[in-house]
């Protein structure tokens, strides 16, 4: 049985429509319109316990709205969720018990306190036993090296120390289920790592099913098996990432250094993708032409230094899809 | 198993709710000496422009220039802890939106700033101790029996309690139009006269007392200071409370309402 379920989910907002300059700003005060945006629109996904799952889509495809209403702090326009067996919206307390959440652009410490105090209030909200509470602490502080700034008031910390804090104090009482939202925006490599590392280990060694929105398409190879992409509302693809390369990125591209200068380069096959000094990069289908062919091409024709392959990488691939919209290549359903 | 822990009441979050409220005002130390300052110049101030009234004016009857300067000064050590907005952090969290990670925890959301505002107000009921003792330098303050110094706590308490749905309601506001200054100013402004923080009711005129006794301003402060200084005597205790009750009753049902209704929009509308 999924853990987290969906079905013809849609959220509709209703938003006041503001009519532009100062006679337009006035007439909003007296008369009202109002106009419909549908954030999100037949949604359908089931995750099963211990999936660890990338949700990515371009800003305002309807990201947050699921992952709020997966919370339970949005009310679906229509359709059915269940989470962990509950409506999310109907038991937002309970619900909220069996969470955890890391928002990357808002923290849930208190500003004015040491971090320590944090995660002595969130003991007692959670209701953790005190012994389970102190081995999470200590194993949190160690995989993200909390206890340098334990002591340190949270409006003091800098980014990458208050999202390994935010981190430690999203899974202190150990919830089945964890959103992330951008859990590493605008943080340094180092940083970045650490909460790569955390998010796996909680997966991994915890069993915690995942779910993580990110634009950081690093963030879903280094760790997601499957990816659900989003666009406008609509889910466009639900797979594996293996699957999404393969029927995808369709294209590699060559780079050779040339021995000597030279002039134009026409090669079979193979489309021109810009140069620099001596070195020229090719783009070329795969399923139409093999690196071995295309290499042959051109060896036979120019003196060749080096050569190498560099293969689509995730991010150039979603950004093909967002520009241009995923074509059916496969049903867009995904492995259900 | 987890799912159970939400699901019964307990309390220990909302302690330490209060717990935390007290340490973070604690920080601000520089806040409390500023209060406790401006606190000793208006009781200083108060007694000099009430002596200088009362020396050019006949004396009410009922209200000799002690009884008056009694009334100010316990009317500013009130103010200490009733001037406090408890509930301005709802307000601040509905405007920079994490009042949505409030309600992705398994907490009571209202109680939870119940709590929080009454450890900021405890905390700085503490300094109506030192408040107390430096404005002795300046004035003299009557201390009245035990039964009706019990009858006033009582009473400060009730209007304790009508002061937190004031400002919740007021607060409230804030799902709406995101900004309430304006409206908070306004009350600011409605406290402070029909209050009888500032001037005791009693001597308004007759016709007006009527009308300013029934609201729930007069609860906040009125009623608590006319029980200490023994204008409303015992026989009149069982009426004083009753219509404090009264409004209690009132405005938590109001604040409940309009909690409702802004929480509804939230996670309907999304904020």
């Amino acid at each position: 049985m999924p853990i987290i379920e969906t079905r013809e989910l849609r959220k509709v907002f209703r938003s006041l429509k503001r009519e532009s300059g100062v006679l337009g700003t006035l007439s909003t005060l007296f008369s009202r319109t109002f106009e419909e945006k549908v954030a999100v629109e037949n949604v359908n996904m089931s995750l099963e316990a211990g999936e660890l799952v990338g949700y990515i889509g371009p800003n305002g495809a309807g990201k947050s709205t699921t992952i709020k209403m997966l919370t339970g702090i949005l009310v679906p326009t229509s359709g059915h969720i269940q989470v962990a067996g509950l409506v999310p919206y109907e038991k937002r307390r309970q619900n909220a018990a069996n969470i955890g959440v890391v928002f990357g652009q808002r923290s849930q410490l208190y500003w004015d306190l040491p971090l320590r105090e944090s995660f002595e209030l969130l003991r007692a909200i959670y209701g953790v036993p005190r012994d389970r509470y102190r081995q999470n602490l200590a194993h949190f502080s160690e995989i993200l090296d909390l206890e340098r700034f334990m002591a340190t008031p949270v409006r003091q910390l800098s980014l990458g120390e208050r999202m390994r804090g935010d981190f430690a104090a999203a899974m202190l009482h150990d919830p089945q289920i964890v959103y992330l939202d951008e859990p590493t925006i605008g943080l340094d490599v180092v940083a970045k790592e650490a909460i790569r590392t955390f998010i796996s280990e909680i997966n991994r060694e915890r069993g915690a099913t995942v779910i993580l929105t990110t634009h950081d398409l690093a963030d879903v190879e280094r760790l997601c098996n499957r990816i659900i992409l989003i666009d406008t509302g609509t889910i466009i693809y639900d797979g594996s990432v293996e699957r999404l390369r393969t029927e995808y990125g369709t294209h590699r591209t060559l780079v050779v250094t040339f021995a000597e200068p030279f002039g134009e380069i026409a090669i079979d096959g193979a489309e021109f993708d810009g140069r620099e000094g001596n070195t020229v990069r090719l783009r070329f289908d795969r399923r139409t032409l093999t690196a071995e062919a295309l290499i042959r091409r051109v060896t036979e024709r120019f003196a060749v230094t080096d050569v190498s392959i560099i293969e689509p990488d995730i991010e150039t691939i979603v950004r093909r899809i967002y520009v241009e919209g995923y074509q059916e290549q496969v049903p867009a359903t995904g492995p259900l | 198993m987890n799912s159970a822990r939400g699901a019964r009441f307990r309390l220990e979050p909302y302690l330490e709710f209060a717990k935390k409220a007290i340490s973070r005002e604690a920080t601000y130390r520089f806040d409390v000496f500023t209060s406790i300052g401006s606190f000793v110049v208006r009781v200083y101030l108060l007694r000099m422009v009430w002596t200088a009234l009362y020396a050019h004016n006949a004396a009410p009857s009922d209200l000799p220039l002690h009884t008056i300067i009694t009334y100010s000064t316990i009317a500013l050590l009130m103010g200490l802890v009733l001037d406090i907005d408890q509930t301005r952090i709802l307000h601040d969290k509905l405007h920079d939106g994490s009042i949505a990670t409030d309600f992705m925890k398994p907490i009571n959301v209202p109680l939870y700033f119940f709590s929080d505002g009454t450890g900021e107000v405890v905390f700085h009921a503490f300094l109506i101790v030192p408040a107390l003792l430096l404005s002795l330098l300046f004035v003299h303050i009557d201390i009245p029996a035990p039964g009706v110094l019990a009858a006033f706590a009582l009473s400060f308490l009730l209007g304790y309690f009508v002061g937190f749905c004031i400002n919740f309601i007021l607060n409230c506001i804030a799902f709406w139009t995101l900004e309430i200054s304006g409206v908070q100013l306004i009350l600011t402004w409605v406290t402070d006269l029909l209050g009888g923080g500032i001037i005791p009711l009693i001597l308004f005129p007759l016709a007006l007392q009527k009308a300013i006794f029934v609201l729930p301003f007069a609860a906040m402060f009125s009623t608590p200071l006319l029980i200490y200084v023994g204008h409303i005597p015992p026989s009149g205790y069982a009426a004083a409370f009753g219509l404090q009750i009264s409004w209690l009753l009132l405005l938590a049902a109001g604040a409940w309402i309009i909690w409702r209704a802004g929480a509804r929009r939230v996670i309907v509308q999304g904020g």
